[in-house]
């Protein structure tokens, strides 16, 4: 039996949202009621574990918790109860991700690198891979907010491959790259589960789940309604429909 | 050749090899993971002082520029046109002392609360201990000051103030000023992202210090008409850390115990804004 690489044991995460309809001011001081304020539950009691080597393929409608999901796994968020185990940091790869908007491609993979804790003795070799890998040319040495959504994708997934995490999360950022970038990473991601990681990938392509993952799991209203083999949840998700 | 954290401290579940990526770690090991991502934290201001001139036409020449500027605009008003002095040997080196040694301490502050809202994207999106991002800031504060302090060094041997003995203790100076700001910038940020009704009173903070600080003007002009200002004046180590600056360069008077206070103080706020800052750790940069 493999290892185990996460485990999740009944999960909670709560946020504290402001709506925007707040009450007055004098009427927020009088009766502490009004603020605004208000309890989210974005996950809600889910629990499962998973091994190396699994693509788990994370579905779900919006807002239902599948990006918290993955940012908990990733130690960005805390949990409000339950706990995370896992074998190894996951690095957690998102179409949001940003880094410096004014500075250079190039400048922003040196960065990344050190964000994620790379020492600067290997960066040289490193960030000339990652340079490679993005296949950006010359706009490499344009600044960030020249990039379109599809290049900074190719850039944010270069970077957090490049340390080949052990655990991947993949936040919907495989779905802006074109038909050649989608190739490369997807071969990328091949490489890595035949070494023993685990990739997790959210995303509403349920087609490209279906081609890169071998289980599900299903989130609604942050519950995890089903759990198992990739093809049996997206069938018990599209019925749902 | 991955690059991880092999040294978690608690192993939850040893038969399998899984831990817990909790941060409520000890100070000591967060300090330890902040010393392993110094290059994080020495090149993020770094680039974003090369790329902040970018689309002007004269580029990076506007960090020496601009303190160059300001300081020609003091020499003129207060040297030529008023020729104030206000008591004060040398007033214009005296002045732009006071302004952008003071300038370092608000800028760290008001820049430390600001990066925790400003920083969110990184944060969101890689995982470090969040104290980098003050301390990456407060760095870029001291870069800009070298420049500052090159244009207090030329002004002060153009007016006759030259080099002394007591330059070298420049970097001693400089360590007890940081350790001030730094430990206000860590409070600023926690505040600031608890309220961020905060940012808009700081600016107001800061100003408020800077009159009882000794900026423009000596403080003795304030000092003995009112107890309390009195008290106030006396424990604020803005203004006797401004003053290391001024013993230094023009050799003004320096008291002992309110230089052994300062200390004390730096430190302590250091100290505290750090451990301040460290609690809510796991809440910057999620709403």
């Amino acid at each position: 039996m493999t290892e185990l690489s996460v485990r999740v044991t009944d999960l909670h995460i709560e946020f504290e949202v402001f709506s925007d309809r707040r009450a007055g001011l004098r009427q927020r001081l009088a009766t502490k009621e009004g603020s605004g304020r208000r309890v989210i539950e974005a996950v809600n009691g889910v629990s499962f574990e998973t091994r190396r080597g699994e693509a788990i393929g994370v579905i779900g409608s919006n807002g239902s918790g599948k990006s918290t999901l993955l940012s908990a796994l990733a130690g960005l968020i805390k949990p409000t109860s339950g706990e995370i185990l896992v074998s190894c940091e996951p690095k957690l790869l998102g179409v949001g991700a940003v880094l410096l908007n004014g500075a250079t491609g190039i400048r922003n993979i040196r960065l990344g690198c050190l964000a994620l804790g790379m020492s600067s003795d290997e960066l040289d070799d490193r960030v000339a891979e990652i340079v490679e890998f993005t296949g950006l040319g010359e706009a490499i040495d344009r600044p960030l907010k020249t990039y379109s959504a599809g290049m900074r994708a190719r850039l944010h997934f270069a970077i957090a491959t490049a340390v080949q995490p052990e655990i991947l999360l993949v936040d919907e950022a495989l779905s802006v790259g074109d038909k050649e970038f989608r190739k490369k990473s997807r071969a990328k991601i091949e490489s890595l589960l035949a070494n023993a990681g685990t990739l997790f990938l959210v995303s509403h392509s349920t087609k490209q789940i279906e081609r890169l993952c071998t289980r599900g799991l299903w989130l609604e209203n942050g519950k995890l309604l089903a759990d198992g083999p990739i093809a049996d949840v997206i069938a018990q998700y599209g019925d749902d429909d | 050749m991955t690059v991880h954290d092999d040294s978690h401290p608690e192993s939850d579940d040893q038969d399998q090899g899984l831990f817990s990526l909790d941060t409520s770690v000890s100070s000591r090991a967060y300090v330890a993971e902040i010393w392993k991502r110094r290059d994080f934290a020495l090149s993020l201001p770094i680039e974003e002082l090369q790329s902040s001139h970018k689309d002007t036409l004269f580029g990076n020449i506007w960090h020496l520029g601009n303190p160059l500027l300001t300081a020609g605009v003091y020499y003129l008003v207060f040297g030529k046109f008023l020729e104030v002095s206000r008591g004060v040997d040398n007033f214009v080196v005296w002045l732009i002392i006071g302004v952008f040694t003071y300038q370092l301490t608000s800028g760290t502050i008001l820049g430390g609360a600001s990066s925790i809202t400003s920083r969110q994207g990184l944060m969101r999106s890689f995982r470090f201990p969040r104290a980098i991002v003050p301390i990456s800031n407060m760095i870029g504060e001291l870069l800009a000051f070298a420049f500052q302090f090159l244009v207090i060094v030329v002004f002060a041997f153009a007016t006759g103030a030259g080099p002394s003995r007591r330059w070298f203790l420049l970097p001693v100076i400089l360590l007890i000023h940081t350790a001030f700001n730094l430990g206000g910038s860590f409070i600023a940020a926690r505040l600031n992202d608890g309220f961020r009704d905060i940012q808009q009173l700081i600016p107001f903070v800061l100003r408020l210090a800077m009159y009882a600080s000794g900026v423009m003007f000596p403080l003795d002009r304030i000092v003995g008409r009112n107890d309390l200002v009195d008290w106030l004046v006396r424990l604020n180590p803005i203004a006797s850390l401004i003053n290391f600056y001024r013993w230094m360069i023009l050799g003004t008077e320096l008291n002992v115990a309110t230089s052994a206070l300062t200390v004390v103080e730096s430190l302590l706020i250091l100290w505290f804004g750090f451990r301040f800052f460290k609690v809510a750790e796991y809440k910057y940069g999620q709403s």
